[in-house]
């Protein structure tokens, strides 16, 4: 998984591509805990994302826990694939989709 | 069209044919499977010459191949012939290569060379890439075009030795769908492929070759549906099989899943499928099983037709459906997999645990 990152003052878009599997998912964990202080909007952008599990579930779900202390967070560019593990697992109601 | 008897051929000291026997028709689609080794290649490669058998006699069209009376070259022109390597011409622009054999052999003018060589390339799809060379193109790509310059020599017979099997696993299906396509033509065609999901919908019948002999022949329903030999039952078994072993949390997942793709596109499944079947695989392995467990075989099967995809997890150890023993680090997985399942059964036997997922 690739993870390229944009900071416009305080909000900071996390761009994810490949997958974001049980090897993975501690890679954006790290980078969300480094880079989110003093950030109020954080946006996922999953656009080159083309696989999520749960342990990527898991990673994004404590995120949104965070954020929701300092501001908020929106997930942005869904496939198809990975829009459904969403759907399934009942985080499209719980999450900012856009 | 095709009739062989007796044939036989040795390399050095090891005889890989031992006795075919075979009459193949006129527009009849014929695949011929079976175990590596087992001299698939060298039979199609006999049948132009490309290989002199020892002994026996091999009829095209009436006329005896092997006899020294025959004009081979002449008798070539009715064959085109397909390889594993595709052996195009690397410095000639791809519509050279189509026009080459027309051109000298067939004595075609240019402009009716030229014309019949975009129509081809119009067929197999590439006629935006007639002024490229081989080096520009994909692998898929140039597979095609040999395929099309088979076909420009308006050949009778088509022989296909392992089309398919020198290419990545996403262009197999391109290749394999331009043969499709082939299929209405009236030609008789000749397949050597490992891939059997193709071989079952094209062909009129099925050889399977073990032991330097045509074991089993037959159309693919009962080749694939009701073989009746054992050896034929074996091999069709095991190649519709995929088997892995996962040995603790640290096993190569990479290798896993790169394999769960090759295998699904071996057997024709869809990208959907195959994501499914890596995302279950995931979530069975590392969140329900390794908790409880080390040693985890896998095994993927897939009915005939692919409308049924099986997952099963064994494992030793004391009984309990995992499934049901839902916690707050594994609800997520157990919620995906219920939701991706069509079917989930889990069994006791013998010290040993089996959980099975059919997927939807």
């Amino acid at each position: 998984m690739n993870i390229q990152k944009e900071r416009k003052d305080t909000e900071l878009t996390l761009t994810l591509s490949g997958r974001l599997d049980t090897n993975t998912a501690s890679d954006l964990e790290k980078e969300i805990q480094q880079s989110c202080n003093e950030i109020e909007t954080l946006i996922l952008d999953l656009a080159g994302l083309d696989y999520i599990s749960s342990a990527g579930l898991r990673v994004i779900l404590s995120a949104q826990k965070q954020m929701l202390k300092q501001g908020s967070m929106k997930l942005r560019n869904l496939n198809e694939s990975v829009r459904e593990v969403f759907d399934m697992t009942g985080f499209s109601s719980i999450l900012d989709l856009e | 069209m095709i009739s062989v008897k007796h044939l036989s051929k040795s390399f050095d000291n090891s005889c890989v044919l031992k006795d075919i026997n075979a009459e193949i028709r006129k527009g009849e689609i014929i695949s011929i499977i079976g175990p590596s080794g087992t001299g698939k290649s060298t039979f199609l490669r006999c049948l132009n010459l490309l290989e002199r058998p020892d002994s026996g006699e091999i009829l095209i069209a009436g006329i005896p191949l092997l006899s020294p009376q025959t004009d081979i070259y002449l008798l070539r022109q009715k064959m085109g012939m397909v390889f594993q390597s595709f052996n195009l011409f690397s410095h000639l622009m791809v519509i050279e290569n189509l026009m080459l054999g027309p051109l000298h052999l067939l004595k075609l003018s240019r402009q009716q060379a030229y014309e019949r060589s975009i129509k081809l390339l119009e067929t197999v799809g590439l006629s935006g890439k007639a002024y490229s060379y081989p080096s520009e193109l994909s692998g898929g790509q140039k597979q095609r075009v040999a395929i099309a310059r088979a076909l420009a020599m308006k050949p009778e017979i088509v022989l296909f030795d392992e089309p398919t099997s020198a290419l990545d696993p996403t262009m197999v299906s391109e290749v394999l769908a331009v043969i499709r396509k082939l299929k209405d033509q009236d030609m008789t065609m000749m397949i050597v492929t490992h891939e059997m999901n193709f071989a079952r919908d094209v062909s009129s019948r099925i050889f399977y070759m073990d032991e330097g002999i045509i074991f089993e022949e037959g159309p693919p329903e009962q080749i694939f549906g009701a073989p009746q030999q054992e050896r034929t039952r074996a091999f069709i078994h095991k190649i519709s099989l995929f088997r892995f072993t996962a040995a603790g949390r640290n096993f190569d997942i990479y290798r896993l899943n790169a394999e769960l793709e090759e295998f699904g596109l071996r057997r024709l499944l869809t990208r959907k499928q195959i994501h499914n079947l890596q995302l279950l695989s995931e979530e069975v392995l590392f969140n329900l099983l390794f908790p409880i467990t080390e040693i985890i075989e896998l095994a993927v099967g897939c009915a005939e037709d692919n409308q049924q995809t099986e997952i099963s997890f064994e494992y030793q150890g004391t009984s309990g459906n995992p499934m049901e023993n839902v916690s707050p680090d594994n609800e997520l997985s157990c919620m995906i997999i219920k939701k991706m399942s069509q079917h989930c059964d889990y069994s006791f036997d013998k010290q040993s645990n089996k959980l099975k997922l059919t997927l939807k």
